[in-house]
């Protein structure tokens, strides 16, 4: 008798055996540096620090959302609103910076603040789609399709129809897009700031190292991954996933929790959204095309991670981010025309999961 | 006596409760003809339906899917492909010396065909190797947007066939008063002279094509099965129904629909584009949703689908006839949607 759409029964016998095992678990990290090598050979410059840095640095919103995405997702919902809670941020932060700033108000000050308008206004959506998850029983696809809608909206509002929100302190994309350490070859070394006698446009003489975005990016994915993997709310996280009911008789506050990780998700979203006005220093809306929250979730599906639940790991996550991120820069250095990247991601996606269900029982 | 009344009562609410989008849209509807000079009139109804045109089809798309208990995100990328394709027929076969209206059939003939290959390849994936609809889908839309972006190569498709046109913005049948009537051709009046417009053509075709399928949902033993899989999946296998082969088949109208709606979105606009679609996801599973399909399969209509739509169309125009921004509109969409939920959550009886 068929059973159709059910996983857990293919297998062959070289999914069994050691390198099979190694190799399933781990495909998107050999993937990954299958994909480095043959760009190695295909790119010039690929192959550079400064380049890999430059990957990390323009994936660091990914990241953000991916971290984000893997906490809904374990517990088998999925947040399709993280894009535009990111634009609402973002535009928020702008706003209130050029708002302050007409008023005289003092540079750090009115930055200081519209940060934090950025990242408080995030916990809104997501306390709203939370409880509609939790409370009303709201399938999550739909209560973050409500909330992408409402964010985008209000967003708009913001920005005035489609025009970014410029303006702001000249500072701003300094500290988004500073370095921690400066190397002009034998002659000097200078820490958070480029020496002074090396104007703008000579900026390229320099070696830079360590952008700001990698102590963000260090910071978030450490402290999740510790909340995740060795707290008390990262083992209920994947109980609610694993098996609801099980979860609920265990005592967990299933409700109260799944607002917690609706909220957290968001949260990460906004700090996306604060992010990205210090890394381009203008307020932006999300445009329609720009399909965040989608490439999100192909991160983390790709990451190892089930959309059924119960199942993804922060480093898996953070590999598949890179994964979409080389395979773009790579692309881009080899010359390959830019659209056929969504090709490439869609293929890699497909994949991805089909090798997924090839071993069921590996994660 | 009293349960009688009580009972009377309930199923008084009930009905309303069942119909809650037609009570709604009715308000909707009600809401802007009041504060908009003008709103209430066939001018803006039509109005009303020629835009809300491809979210029908769109959501027709969701619709099948839906019920299956899949989704599919790459309607709108398809709707882009089959812009970008049907608007490249039509140019280069107009320049090989086809006469316009050859050149416009063939093409959309050639379009529908292709626009079978995103489906039939979503649907291979879901039913035979397992992926998710949602991650199969995404993956599909990707490779369409990359596919028609090839394409494009940045220049949407220009020197159309301006037959074209006509067609997508004409009208199924003209009336000038006093004089007389004629189907699908403008009549040759002097300037001035009123002429009364009924249904735009791409409403037509639309509605004949949404028509067909709705039959094909209710009344035969495919859409039965449709139904079946989405309520039950295992029932369904073991009752003998080949699911594979239905879920690939649904895969297959979705996106015979997307294509058709791409098809009078060139006939509309004159100009094909890879993104032509990309706002129009939201609209078009809200659209379901807020026709009262689940999300989980098994449940849905055509019909009230339509109705989801109208609502969607209805605020759209009337916010534009208000002169408010239009993006107050995903504001609203997004809170009917969770609204929809919200009530069909309160009231588990009403649901069909």
């Amino acid at each position: 008798m068929p059973r159709p759409l059910m996983p857990h029964d293919t297998s062959t016998p070289f999914v069994q055996t050691n390198t099979g095992k190694l190799l399933g678990r781990h495909w998107a990290l050999f993937f990954l540096l299958g994909m480095m090598v043959i760009f190695a050979f295909t790119g010039p410059g690929f192959f550079e620090v400064v380049n890999f840095q430059n990957i990390i640095h323009l994936a660091t919103i990914s990241i953000l959302l991916a971290v984000a995405e893997t906490f809904v997702i374990i517990t088998g919902g999925i947040d399709l609103s993280v894009g535009f809670v990111m634009g609402l941020s973002s535009t928020l932060a702008a706003r209130i910076m050029v708002t302050l700033g007409s008023t005289g108000m003092g540079e750090p000050l009115l930055i200081v603040l519209g940060t934090l308008a950025g990242l408080l206004v995030a916990f809104i959506p997501g306390f709203i789609s939370g409880t509609l998850v939790a409370r009303f029983k709201v399938p999550p696809f739909i209560a973050t399709l409500g909330m992408w809608g409402i964010c985008n909206g209000i967003t708009l509002h913001l920005c005035d129809g489609f025009l970014p929100i410029a303006g702001l302190p000249s500072v701003l994309p300094r500290l988004g897009n500073g370095y921690l350490f400066y190397i002009h070859k034998g002659q000097s070394f200078t820490l958070f700031k480029k020496p002074d006698y090396i104007p703008d446009e000579r900026v390229r003489e320099l070696i830079r190292l360590v952008p700001f975005s990698f102590i963000l990016i260090g910071a978030v994915v450490l402290v999740f991954w510790f909340i995740l993997h060795k707290s008390r709310f990262g083992q209920h996280t994947y109980a609610i996933g694993g098996n609801l009911d099980a979860a609920i008789r265990a005592g967990i506050d299933v409700d109260r929790h799944l607002v917690k990780i609706y909220m957290l998700s968001s949260f990460l979203a906004g700090l996306a959204g604060v992010f990205n006005v210090f890394q381009t220093g203008i307020g932006n809306y999300t445009t329609f095309s720009s399909m965040y929250e989608l490439f999100a979730v192909a991160a983390v599906v790709i990451g190892g991670a089930s959309l059924l639940g119960g199942k993804g790991r922060i480093v898996g996550s953070m590999v598949g981010v890179l994964v979409l991120a080389v395979l773009k820069n790579g692309l881009a250095i080899s010359g390959v025309q830019p659209f056929v990247r969504y090709i490439a991601v869609g293929v890699l996606l497909t994949f991805a999961v089909i090798i997924d269900q090839l071993f069921p029982d590996l994660f | 006596m009293n349960t009688l009344v009580a009972q009377r009562k309930r199923n008084a609410l009930g009905t309303i409760g069942r119909n809650w989008v037609l009570v709604f849209l009715a308000l909707e509807f009600g809401y802007f003809a009041v504060l908009t000079r003008g709103f209430a009139s066939l001018h803006i109804v039509q109005m009303i339906l020629f835009y809300g045109t491809e979210v029908f089809l769109l959501a027709t798309a969701e619709l099948f899917v839906i019920i299956t208990g899949g989704i599919d995100l790459s309607v709108g990328y398809v709707l882009g492909f089959a812009t970008v394709i049907s608007s490249k027929l039509m140019v280069v076969f107009a320049s090989r010396g086809l006469s316009p209206l050859g050149a416009i059939v063939t093409s959309i003939l050639i379009t529908l065909c292709i626009g079978l290959i995103p489906g039939f390849v979503n649907g291979v994936l879901v039913a035979k190797l397992r992926v998710p609809p949602f991650i199969a889908t995404f993956s599909m839309l990707g490779v369409c947007q990359g596919v028609s972006e090839l394409l494009m190569q940045g220049i949407p498709a220009k020197n159309l066939p301006p037959l074209a046109g006509t067609i997508g913005n004409g009208h199924f049948l003209y009336i000038v008063p006093g004089s007389g009537i004629s189907f699908m051709q403008r009549p040759d009046v002097a300037r001035g002279v009123r002429v009364i417009e009924i249904i735009p053509n791409a409403v037509v075709f639309a509605l004949i094509f949404i028509a067909i399928f709705a039959f094909i949902l209710t009344k035969t033993r495919f859409g039965q099965h449709i139904y079946a899989i989405g309520g039950n999946i295992d029932a369904a296998s073991r009752a003998g129904i080949d699911v594979k082969k239905h879920i690939i088949g649904v895969y297959m109208i979705s996106s015979f629909f997307a294509s058709l709606a791409g098809i009078i979105y060139v006939m509309k606009y004159i100009t094909g584009k890879a993104d032509a679609g990309a706002a129009s996801l939201l609209d078009a599973i809200a659209a379901v949703v807020i026709g009262g399909a689940s999300m989980f399969g098994g449940s849905g209509t055509v019909w009230r689908t339509i109705l989801g739509c109208l609502v969607i169309a209805t605020l759209e125009t009337g916010l534009r006839m208000r002169g408010t921004p239009t993006f107050d509109k995903y504001i609203l969409v997004g809170v009917i949607l969770i609204f929809t939920v919200v009530i069909e959550r309160f009231f588990p009886d009403f649901k069909r």
